[in-house]
């Protein structure tokens, strides 16, 4: 009996470790084939987790637990804040075709999806929570990629704003959702709107009270603290435990955040990027936690299923983009390439699930075909970005001279 | 191939070209647009001529020939409402500065045309360092040695257009204390500097240009990188010492300015240029550079020393007549009044310590050049 303890106690002891490898395995394995086959590190990142993950080989514990999940979003709420500051919410006014495309696109996913999931036999309120995260383009994947490949142009402009668009919609629509789904479930309205609208109002609140008073307080900081990255991280990592704590979305809190601060207008330097190497480490983490998260079991259950919502979304992101790329002022090439670029979708759903979860709605088991739809686009949805910016001669990787 | 022989051009007319900035309207970087908004503005006539530039995150514009500075202001604000409209479409902003304040040059991208790749694989990373912006005036001349003789005369007034038209005080996120640091980029070029001092245009053809020639280190004028220069198939010289002001107003009026000084010293007023006036040229131009137009400018024939500014009001009351002649009054009086108020570059500065941050700064140069400020 007392070996035994002693084995537990070992054995729980080096469980431990098991994060901290991960990640550097990780990071390593990253490395390795991004230098050999040139692909991008996150979809590495991902299979890695995938690959330990608790329902695979099982060396990573089972990812419900709150500090991890904290910390990865912290690496999202990084992501999230450094892609809002990087809306300009002005363009959408002035190209308003940008702001339809956006729109009819998040409308053809959404419906496709929904057409998709209710084929296949899922019941209507499954198929339209589907259907929400199916509308969002992954911030995280997104920009990592843009920020790896160093990207800059107009495939890279549209891309990231109308993926900004559809994650906003997409947490809306979901919200709502929940809202109905907790209104059936417990006939309780106060229920249904504090945890859907009042949650998403707290939320926005928060970061709007983030996006007003950080950069007000590094202003007062003065000039010698004109690198503001340290502070604005900081006040990330503030942001993404309070909405934690509140069980509000760290989501919306953190993008709000992003966008507000972005139009007080403080230094972000961009030798900074990816929050320099904190982002950059917190990364490893975000992505090995999202392949984590998936049980293979689930994902060759909704494989089929899976296959053709990744198809429908595909078609519906790069054909409604691209119809409307000569309106909005790009060429059709260059339209057709910007919704390509925006398939990466893992972090975002993943995370608006465990978060879901840890507010103790399980929706994982019914929506089980999401597991292969993030599992296949955690690989390869990075990589279809990084095709298209090479395609869009916007990747500054290409060989010139 | 021998030099072209300099053709007539109608005497003082003008032409204008602006190497302008492409800017992220969401982040206020540079971006590698030039290759989307040329595909943009192909799509109907554009009032002027927009061609690339040598990376992607910059683009150029040239005016037709004009006589008078109302029709290259009234065209020049044309050719920016439609550079304009088409950024915002791109989320891409458009500005002047002879340089961007925080880009890194390591991350420009060359435009893929086969002369920007020679002038890349020769130059290496001074290629890409080159990411800077100038105004080019051309001034019709009636003969090849009318040019050389305006060409040498100008020498004495080349500070006047650099402290004018100075707009890049920021490198690297640093306030580089230069008013025109962009120049300094230039002098990193081996055939930058002043043309030699030949006032005979057969004798600049056969002889100098002849020689650089044969020694292989040159094919055409255009591997000369000269404060002015002779554009003999245009029949012009080219005045490239301006950094690309933050307004095409401001634009107009510097060559109107010129056109007026240039009617001035073919009148031959003046005593004319002899090698010696060279001496003091270089420390003349640092001085611009440096001070703008609180910089101190050495008279070359009287050795006088007094500020840019008071030699630069002078000159602009001296040249009423003249200006009055080819229409260009305006833009002498928008000089002055420039003049008193401060420079770009002090615009710019101002506009850092107030807002803060370099961005801050960029978009209140974009405001600028969209005419609102």
């Amino acid at each position: 009996m007392k070996a035994e303890a002693a084995v537990e106690q070992a054995l729980l002891q080096l469980a431990g470790l098991a994060w901290p490898l991960a990640v550097a395995f990780a990071w390593l394995l990253g490395e390795l084939v991004h230098q050999a086959l040139g692909l991008p590190r996150i979809s590495v990142y991902g299979l890695v987790g995938f690959a330990l993950g608790h329902g695979q080989l099982g060396l990573l514990p089972p990812t419900d637990t709150g500090a991890v999940m904290l910390l990865a979003n912290v690496a999202f709420g990084l992501s999230l804040f450094e892609f809002g500051y990087r809306i300009n919410l002005r363009w959408l006014r002035t190209n308003p075709w940008l702001a339809i495309s956006g729109l009819a696109e998040a409308a053809c996913t959404f419906g496709a999806a929904y057409w998709v999931a209710g084929q296949f036999g899922m019941s209507a309120l499954a198929s339209l929570l589907l259907a929400s995260l199916l509308m969002s383009a992954s911030p995280a994947a997104i920009l990592r990629v843009f920020n790896e490949e160093r990207s800059s142009g107009a495939v890279t402009e549209r891309a990231l704003h109308l993926s900004a668009l559809s994650c906003v919609l997409a947490v809306f629509a979901f919200k709502t959702i929940v809202g109905f789904w907790l209104y059936q479930a417990s006939g309780s309205v106060a229920e249904a709107v504090s945890v859907s609208l009042g949650l998403l109002l707290a939320s926005l609140l928060l970061g709007l009270a983030f996006g007003a008073a950080v950069p007000f307080l590094l202003r007062q900081a003065g000039p010698g603290s004109r690198d503001a990255t340290v502070g604005l991280a900081l006040g990330v990592i503030l942001i993404v435990a309070i909405a934690h704590f509140f069980r509000l979305s760290p989501v919306l809190a953190a993008l709000t955040f992003g966008f507000v601060a972005r139009h007080r207008r403080i230094t972000l330097d961009q030798t900074q990027r990816n929050f320099g190497a904190l982002g950059e480490l917190l990364a490893i983490v975000l992505f090995v936690f999202v392949g984590a998260t998936i049980d293979w079991h689930r994902v060759a259950a909704g494989l089929g299923l899976g296959l053709l919502l990744i198809l429908a979304r595909l078609l519906c992101k790069v054909l409604v983009i691209g119809a409307f790329a000569r309106a909005s002022g790009v060429s059709w090439r260059k339209g057709l390439l910007s919704g390509l670029a925006m398939t990466p979708i893992s972090v975002f759903v993943i995370l608006l699930l465990e978060q879901a979860r840890y507010m103790g709605i399980d929706l994982i088991d019914q929506l089980a075909p999401l597991a292969a739809v993030t599992l296949l686009l955690e690989v390869a949805g990075p990589v279809l970005t990084q095709r298209a910016l090479m395609l869009a001669g916007e990747s500054a990787q290409d060989k010139e001279d | 191939m021998p030099l072209q022989a300099f053709q007539l051009s109608a005497p003082l007319s003008l032409g204008v070209e602006l190497e302008l900035q492409l800017v992220s309207l969401s982040h206020f970087d540079l971006v590698d647009a030039s290759p989307d908004l040329l595909e943009l503005l192909g799509r109907r006539r554009f009032p002027g001529h927009v061609v690339p530039e040598i990376t992607q995150s910059m683009i150029e514009v040239n005016t037709d020939v004009h006589s008078s500075h109302a029709d290259m202001l009234a065209q020049l604000r044309e050719i920016r409402d439609a550079l304009v409209e088409a950024g915002d479409r791109l989320n891409v902003g458009l500005c002047g500065g002879g340089t961007h304040p925080f880009q890194q040059w390591s991350e420009r991208k060359i435009f893929a045309k086969p002369r920007f790749k020679e002038v890349s694989q020769l130059y290496g990373y001074l290629a890409k360092q080159f990411t800077i912006f100038g105004q080019h005036i051309h001034i019709g001349c009636a003969s090849g040695d009318d040019a050389l003789f305006l060409l040498h005369s100008l020498n004495r007034y080349v500070p006047h257009f650099i402290a004018l038209a100075a707009s890049s005080p920021f490198v690297q996120r640093r306030d580089t204390q230069f008013d025109s640091a962009r120049l300094n980029s230039v002098f990193a070029f081996p055939l930058s500097g002043r043309a030699p001092f030949t006032q005979s245009w057969s004798d600049f053809e056969q002889g100098y240009f002849a020689r650089m020639e044969r020694t292989g280190i040159v094919k055409s004028m255009k591997d000369f990188y000269w404060d002015i220069r002779p554009k003999p198939e245009y029949g012009t010289i080219e005045l490239r010492v301006c950094d690309t002001p933050l307004s095409v107003d401001r634009a107009a009026a510097l060559a109107g300015y010129l056109q007026a000084l240039c009617r001035h010293l073919l009148s031959r007023a003046e005593a004319p240029p002899a090698e010696e006036d060279y001496l003091v040229y270089n420390y003349n131009r640092f001085q611009a550079c440096r001070f703008g137009l609180d910089g101190a400018l050495v008279h070359p024939k009287t050795y006088r020393s007094r500020s840019i500014l008071e030699d630069l009001l002078t000159t602009l009351d001296r040249l009423e007549t003249h200006a009055q002649a080819v229409g260009a009054l305006p833009a002498l009086e928008h000089l002055a009044r420039a003049a008193r108020e401060g420079s770009d570059a002090s615009f710019l500065r101002r506009e850092y310590a107030l807002r803060g941050s370099a961005e801050g700064m960029v978009d209140a140069a974009i405001g600028r050049f969209r005419g609102r400020a």
